[in-house]
């Protein structure tokens, strides 16, 4: 597949090519025409600061977070660095993301009807509705294949546990501890503060030292799934590429079965070759963090636009409805085509038909039938021309 | 030989061939992303089916606000990528011709793929397989151009803007731009020859 | 007595009709199937070329045979879908018997043979061989039609067999043979590209014969005119260079009036006709009165029409007459088909490239059905059941005495009647469904409800077999191997796709147990169907229609042999009539002095409106697999009756309101579907539904005298506006006769 401009070419993305147009858009906002060049800064410069502004912000949260190092773990200090700069990463690209036009209008525009007073307690409400749906159960993906769900439910949550515990410890801002008085006893330190305390032997100690075992497993799991479905479902396999669908799955089983040799070198084979694991595992570790701006795993940070949207759409079902200018019918919301007149007249899409009226009002059946009429109108002419010419 | 897609209109019978078979494919096998127009059946028997043109820059892609259209090397721009899609049917109301369908259930957009996981390995999609009129028909230009009278088009002006597409349209020498204006009527102008009265048996018997 | 066994919503819920929407296997695109099997569709003639999936034994999708030479992958939605019966709910998989109050329970093949055995020794004891009668199907393979013609004659002598080809093509059989002398389509269909005019009368060929339409847009590339007679604007008719709205079975005026134009113009192959052909004098004298004036008066035209129609045809270089049921449904339907194929003879336009004659064949082996003797007035090989000659070779080929073959016997109606009127007790059927087919729908019902003994072979419980006594489970044509002929008399093989159910049989073996208990065993000795086509080629061996040079190996290897083909190393014949020597014995071609004549019921003041039935294109004749396969119910799920805004002003009927169709016999409930593209004194509703929303329920019982065909395309109704039924027929679901 091509890469769109705000997202430089993933590692190993063989014979993708960009669109021959869309590079003109890039960032979206340089060719406004009739010379509306925005008085703010350039695209590059504005993410360039963003990513700036949020490796600050990392860093400072560091340097708070584990009490000016104090409880900073030197050992994990490549994992540490590598977040930084992967959430610099995250940063630039996400910035430029919303400098397009059609994204940066959903984003305001979602903030817009998500913060209207009069209904911010509703929508607050809809929001968890929503969050638990999309996001805690993920029922969208159920219902386009079950197996493509238990996938992808087993891989995000395996991710996202594993992210909970390790962000926080190599930031040094979570720290397990032993009593000073009792070898049997664990604290949990956050930030310095004492969260918890459980004896060693207990279920919660061992849930907590082996949650990145159980976060492998799980990921494990869900890439088994997805190798089933992608070897043998014949659409996947005719629209799959390696660089955007099969190279994070590599990444992601990387991480987990290292992870979990260390934890079988440990328990098991006595430390035997846990040195070596653990750089490897490191080294996978931080490709990952690395991959995150660029590849497949940057849609964790586009998704929760979705949200956005659905406010977007309540807003939209509320307000006047679009009639088609043709046929008279309703299709979608005055709201929703207006705004689309403004992001095609940003990106230099020219809809203004030469009698006024303005193609974008025209809803999709009536294109579809239009085109049809014109086409069969043409031969129509040309029969009848023929026969004229044929009969004089 | 390069194969190419051609959309004849005018021939369609409104079988509905390409519907049942658009379900056979692989990529979306058991639901139908192409549309099959009756465009006005109290009046005729006119109907027109439509396949996603593949445009060369899309504006669907273009007005995506979540980057989640693409297009292949080999100039077929797919379904929406399932990671991406937000559902805001950005596509849907833009598409010059009509294409894109949002599906509420999975909330994602998707269309036709020109059967990618037919043409990707040199097969021909399926619709214009099995077309019985030629309505829909994927070959080389040589052999369109040694079977068929008509020209083949890929350049499309709606108002101010000008489209081009992988998908041809079949019209009448010496056509070279299809020019796009709002028309109920046959031959793109009002007036009496609507396709009421041209399809219309009592004024065909009434010798009009 | 063979009455319903239970009321009709409680069989529909037991044995369907029921809509099915998943394929085998799922909407899965999951694995390779095992093997992808060339074979054909198993609906209309065309006889399409396509690959069905396979995995476990089960049609789990298909895939476009683009190699066929006749389809090249193209099909309609009928074929795209026709593998989802594989692996039905409906699916019949034992044999069954009806139990009065409480309707069919399974029963042993043992006991089901045994029982139908002795039904029919006894009514043939009591009342003669002939009261037990075979209805028979066309879209059976040339072997199963075989067997059934022989089974008839040899295991059972009765005169009484025929076939539901009899509703179909045989006006146009019989016109070919009278006019041309052989009984097929004269050309190939590539000949169709090649002409300069083509005439398409009633054909609605785009949702009939779809593929078809893909020859006639071929032609028109290389330059072809195409006139279309018809009398509601068909998909091809809107675009044809001459659209003629005849009026339902005026189309005697229009050939008639095109010739009379094309006489006074000098548009007439006179060489030709004088050495090629017997009978022009006395058909040009006839032809003589049907100026455009009178010919339009007949045809319910302006005369303009009928004039450009000669304009176009007379003059040209190389021409192509198509038709179909549109004037072959007709009580005039022969006289209809002769007067179209003059226009081929009189302009000498027959016999070449480009220059020809076809009859578009509507069932599946509508050609092959009606040459393999399972008509009743028909042996193999296309002879004559009439002809001594012909009657003694076939006794030496069954070896069985002469005179022990039946002679001709009733055809489809006079059957029926035969049986209303307790003349014919028993019956047994295979691939008919005649309580929905047949006209005057009420009066066969009541027929169907006297037979003493009814046992139906099918494997869908049809509307027909709910009067049986017993029923047998037969096998789907993919679940079976044999040979169809096509529209263009091309013999193709079907392959066995997948094995029937366990306990359902391939029909042919039901055929020859039934036999073998009748003591003709030795008769029937068949292991495959294969057997049984090597006796075809025996059988057929210098009979018009010539099947002995053909082997299944030459099929699959040349993708179809066309008949005649007298040796191995013959080519077969595409084409008819090359040497310009016709089928009669002279090698003459005939013209014959018909004339227009009225149908058997014309509009009067009571019953003011002209009904005129047909198909559409997502169903297939009684709609008894088409009403179960989801996707084509949902395309076209309830007959609605086509009027045009005029009459339905005049009606106070709106787009949409429910609309009584009433003639002198019956009726149909439907919603009217308002639209100009039909003549204002006609209205229009398809045939595929049963009960109360059979448009059979009005159509005549009256039959051309030669052909026997129905007269299913006019017939006298009157249409009124009505509120929304409400009864239990009605609250079915759609494919089982409902309305919503």
């Amino acid at each position: 597949m091509q890469s769109l401009p705000t997202s430089p070419r993933p590692p190993g993305s063989v014979g993708v090519s960009p669109a021959d147009g869309s590079a003109r858009h890039a960032g979206g906002t340089p060719t406004l025409p009739g010379g509306m060049t925005p008085a703010r800064p350039g695209p590059f410069t504005f993410s360039t600061a963003c990513s700036l502004g949020a490796g600050i912000v990392m860093l400072l949260g560091i340097w708070f977070g584990s009490r000016g190092l104090r409880d900073f773990d030197s050992a994990l200090v490549w994992y540490a660095g590598a977040s930084v700069f992967s959430g610099m990463g995250i940063a630039y690209r996400y910035s430029m993301w919303l400098q397009r036009p059609p994204t940066r209008l959903y984003w305001r525009r979602g903030w817009q009807f998500f913060l209207n007073p009069a209904r911010l307690a509703w929508n607050s409400g809809r929001l968890a509705g929503l969050f638990w749906d999309n996001f805690v159960l993920q029922r969208f993906i159920e219902r386009r294949a079950p197996l493509r769900w238990g996938a992808h439910w087993l891989i995000s949550w395996g991710c996202l546990l594993a992210a909970a515990v390790t962000f926080p410890l190599s930031f040094g801002w979570l720290r397990f501890e032993t009593a000073p008085d009792s070898q049997e006893i664990y604290y949990c330190y956050l930030s310095g503060i004492r969260v918890l305390a459980f004896p060693t032997d207990s279920f919660v100690a061992l849930v907590l030292f082996h949650v990145l075992d159980i976060a492998a497993v799980m990921v494990l799991a869900g890439i088994s799934l997805s190798l089933v479905r992608r070897a043998l479902d014949r659409g996947a396999l005719s629209v799959q590429q390696f660089a955007n669908d099969l190279f994070p799955l590599v990444l992601l089983f990387a991480v987990s079965i290292t992870g979990l040799m260390l934890t079988v070198s440990s328990h098991v084979l006595h430390g035997t070759h846990h040195g070596f694991l653990s750089q490897f595992h490191a080294i996978t570790v931080i490709m990952t963090l690395m991959y995150l701006p660029f590849g497949k795993f940057f849609h964790v940070f586009q998704r929760p636009a979705q949200l956005g949207v659905r406010f977007y759409k309540d807003a939209g079902a509320a307000g006047e409805p679009a009639r088609c200018i043709r046929c008279g019918e309703e299709f979608g919301s005055r709201l929703h085509v207006e705004d689309l007149k403004l992001v095609q007249a940003q990106l230099g899409i020219h809809y203004e038909m030469p009698d006024g009226t303005h193609y974008q009002d025209v809803c999709p059946p009536c294109r579809r039938k239009n085109l049809a009429l014109i086409q069969d109108g043409m031969w129509r002419a040309a029969s009848l021309a023929s026969e004229e010419r044929t009969h004089g | 030989m390069e194969l190419n897609f051609f959309v004849d209109y005018h021939r369609c019978i409104g079988c509905q061939a390409c519907v049942q078979a658009c379900q056979e494919c692989d990529t979306h096998r058991g639901v139908s992303m192409i549309h099959l127009e009756t465009i006005r059946r109290a009046d005729s028997v006119q109907t027109a089916p439509q396949v996603c043109m593949h445009c060369a820059d899309p504006i669907c892609a273009r007005v995506c606000p979540a980057d989640a259209i693409k297009k292949t090397p080999d100039g077929v721009v797919q379904s929406s990528l399932k990671p991406r899609c937000i559902g805001c049917t950005n596509c849907v109301i833009a598409c010059p011709f009509g294409v894109p369908r949002y599906t509420v259930e999975v909330d994602q957009m998707m269309k036709c793929d020109m059967c990618y996981d037919r043409t990707s390995i040199g097969k021909k999609p399926m619709c214009a397989t099995v077309c019985p009129s030629g309505a829909l028909s994927y070959t080389t230009l040589d052999d369109f151009r040694r079977d068929r009278r008509g020209t083949p088009v890929n350049e499309w002006v709606f108002g101010g803007e000008t489209v081009r597409t992988r998908v041809f349209v079949v019209v009448p020498p010496p056509t070279e731009q299809m020019l796009i204006q709002l028309t109920t009527a046959a031959g793109g102008g009002a007036g009496p020859d609507t396709p009421a009265d041209r399809d219309d048996v009592a004024s065909l018997l009434e010798g009009r | 007595m063979a009455k319903l066994p239970a009321q009709i919503p409680e069989l529909v819920d037991a044995f369907g009709p029921h809509a099915h929407y998943v394929p085998a296997g799922g909407w899965s695109s999951v694995g390779d199937p095992d093997r992808v099997v060339k074979t054909h569709c198993c609906f209309c003639g065309q006889q399409c070329g396509i690959q069905l999936k396979v995995k476990d034994n089960r049609v789990v999708g298909f895939e476009p045979w683009e190699e066929f030479p006749f389809n090249r992958g193209k099909l309609c939605p009928k074929g795209v879908k026709r593998y989802m019966q594989d692996e039905h709910p409906d699916r019949l998989k034992s044999p069954l018997e009806r139990r009065a109050g409480q309707g069919f329970v399974p029963i042993s093949w043992e006991a089901a043979l045994e029982r139908t055995v002795r039904e029919i020794r006894r009514i043939q004891q009591e009342h003669g061989n002939d009261a037990f009668a075979i209805l028979s199907g066309a879209s059976l393979t040339n072997e199963k039609a075989y067997l059934m013609g022989k089974f008839a004659r040899v295991a059972l002598r009765t005169a009484n067999v025929d076939y539901n080809g009899r509703l179909c093509m045989v006006s146009a059989a019989a016109a070919a043979k009278k006019t041309l002398g052989i009984d097929r389509a004269a050309n190939p269909w590539s000949d169709i590209c090649k002409a300069k005019v083509v005439l398409v009368a009633g054909a609605n060929v785009g949702e009939c014969a779809p593929i078809t339409t893909d020859y006639l847009w071929q032609a028109r590339e290389n330059g072809a005119r195409l006139i279309v007679l018809d009398p509601r604007m068909t998909p091809v008719a809107r675009t044809a260079d001459l659209f003629i709205p005849v009026r339902s079975g005026g189309d005697i005026g229009v050939f008639h009036g095109m010739l009379h134009v094309m006489i006074q113009r000098g548009w007439i192959d006179r060489e030709f006709i004088a050495k090629h052909t017997v009978g022009w004098e006395q058909l040009e004298e006839v032809v003589r009165k049907y100026t455009p004036e009178y010919a339009a008066k007949i045809a319910g035209v302006p005369p303009s029409l009928i004039v450009k129609a000669a304009e176009l045809w007379g003059p040209a270089p190389t021409s192509f007459v198509l038709h179909a049921r549109g004037i072959e449904h007709h009580s005039k339907g022969v006289e209809n088909c002769i007067a179209a194929i003059h226009l081929a003879l009189a302009t000498g336009r027959i016999g070449r490239e480009g220059c020809g004659y076809a009859m578009i064949t509507g069932q599946g082996n509508g050609q092959g059905g009606r040459e393999q003797g399972q008509k009743s007035d028909q042996l193999p090989g296309a002879r004559d059941i009439e002809n001594p000659e012909h009657r003694k070779i076939m006794a030496s080929v069954w070896g069985v005495p002469e005179e022990s073959i039946p002679h001709k016997g009733l055809s489809t109606v006079p059957l029926v009647e035969a049986i209303h009127e307790g003349k014919i007790k028993g019956l047994l059927s295979l691939c008919f469904n005649p309580t929905v087919s047949l006209p005057d729908g009420n009066y066969v019902r009541e027929a169907f409800e006297r037979l003493e003994f009814y046992t139906c072979i099918d494997f869908f419980m049809s509307e027909t077999a709910r009067y049986a006594d017993l029923v047998f489970p037969g096998a789907l044509l993919e679940e079976d191997e044999g040979t169809t002929t096509n529209v263009a008399g091309r013999v193709i093989h079907h392959k066995q796709v997948v094995a029937p159910p366990p306990d359902a049989r391939h029909d042919w073996r039901i055929i020859c147990d039934l036999a073998a208990r009748l003591g003709a065993a030795e008769k029937f000795p068949y292991q495959t169907p294969r057997d049984i086509f090597e006796e075809i080629r025996v059988a057929t061996r210098g009979a018009v229609a010539d099947y002995s040079g053909i082997t299944w190996e030459r099929i699959d290897r040349e993708m179809g042999v066309c008949w005649p083909c007298p040796s191995e190393d013959h080519p077969g014949t595409p084409r008819l009539y090359e040497d310009l020597r016709f089928g009669h014995p002279d090698g003459k071609a005939r013209f014959l002095p018909v004339e227009w004549r009225p149908a058997a019921e014309e509009p009067d003041e009571e019953y003011p409106i002209v009904l005129t039935t047909g198909r559409v294109v997502s169903h297939f004749l009684s709609g008894t697999q088409t009403r179960r396969i989801g996707a084509l119910l949902d395309q076209y799920p309830e007959p609605r009756c086509e009027i045009h805004p005029r009459l339905a002003e005049k009606l106070g009927v709106q787009e949409g309101d429910f609309v009584k169709v009433e003639s002198r016999r019956g009726a149909v409930t439907v919603r009217a579907l308002v639209v100009r593209t039909i003549r204002p004194d006609t209205v229009f509703v398809p045939y595929h539904w049963p009960h109360d929303r059979s448009a059979n329920n009005c159509t005549i019982r009256a039959i051309d005298p030669i052909s026997n065909i129905p007269e299913y395309k006019i017939c006298a109704v009157r249409v009124s506006k009505t509120t929304a039924p409400d009864d239990p027929l009605s609250r079915l679901s759609s494919e089982a006769g409902g309305v919503h």
